[in-house]
């Protein structure tokens, strides 16, 4: 049957859909779905595998620093707050994890055709929500020493 | 592959690999503080079942990474591949099981 005239949207959603399955497929098997383009020096790829390291870490040391919230910290003034954190940080953790592998998926994939690497708001973003985090907690003590 | 050889001038392989035993060491205090409540006394089933959890992903990720430090070796170094991806989704994993350390 031939897609009636209306059918934008359908093949809108079809895009979305190739793009979504191609950037997991992407994670999965770089190598297999980029035959595009060429083989970089493995020198650069190392490099690349090493940036996503150092994310991986920073993800590892986000969900031990929630782990250590919980176990660690006293019961806190405010119900549940001492949980809050927590989990904030272990969520923190997870996307740091999750977008360290998209990056790299997309640096080897631009490295592969010879285009400009993939630039990210990522890193701000995060140094900003950790700052703002270390402010409240600095608000916080100081709320504690002077009462 | 007949892919034409670098010398290595940069220690790139070695670098990587050293990375990759950073990171065991960070997912180990993970580990540890992911399996800590097990131990505390009248630990429920749940704190003993998300602590051979935690564990058993602490092992796979050292395992990929022992793996990868092989691949590394290589003239020229093979390429990463699966392995990162892998790394990542345990590393979720992990973020996964401390939120239900929490909860507990």
């Amino acid at each position: 049957m031939p897609p009636a005239p209306d059918s934008g949207s359908f093949v809108t959603l079809a895009a979305d859909n190739r793009r979504v399955f191609g950037a997991l497929r992407q994670w999965f098997d770089p190598e297999k779905t980029e035959s595009v383009g060429q083989t970089p020096d493995y020198r650069f790829s190392l490099a690349n595998e090493r940036t996503f390291l150092a994310w991986i870490r920073t993800g590892l040391a986000l969900i031990a620093g929630g782990l250590a919230c919980a176990q660690f910290l006293p019961p806190l003034p405010i119900e549940h707050l001492r949980e809050g954190i927590a989990i904030a940080l272990l969520v923190l953790g997870g996307v740091v994890a999750l977008r360290a592998v998209d990056h790299w998926a997309r640096t080897e994939r631009a490295m592969r055709m010879g285009t400009d690497l993939p630039a990210s708001r990522f890193p701000a973003v995060l140094a900003i929500v950790v700052a703002l985090g270390a402010l409240l907690l600095v608000i916080a003590v100081l709320m504690r020493a002077a009462r | 592959m007949t892919t034409e050889w670098t010398p290595d001038h940069g220690a790139s392989a070695e670098r990587t690999r050293l990375a990759w035993r950073r990171t065991v060491l960070s997912a180990a205090a993970v580990g540890l503080l992911a399996v800590r409540p097990a131990f505390a006394p009248h630990a429920g089933a749940s704190a003993v079942l998300v602590a051979a959890a935690a564990m058993a992903a602490w092992a796979a990720l050292t395992a990929l990474a022992y793996g990868r430090a092989r691949g590394l070796a290589g003239h020229p170094p093979r390429p990463a591949r699966r392995t990162i991806t892998a790394y990542a989704s345990i590393t979720i994993g992990l973020a996964v099981l401390g939120g239900l350390v929490v909860l507990m």
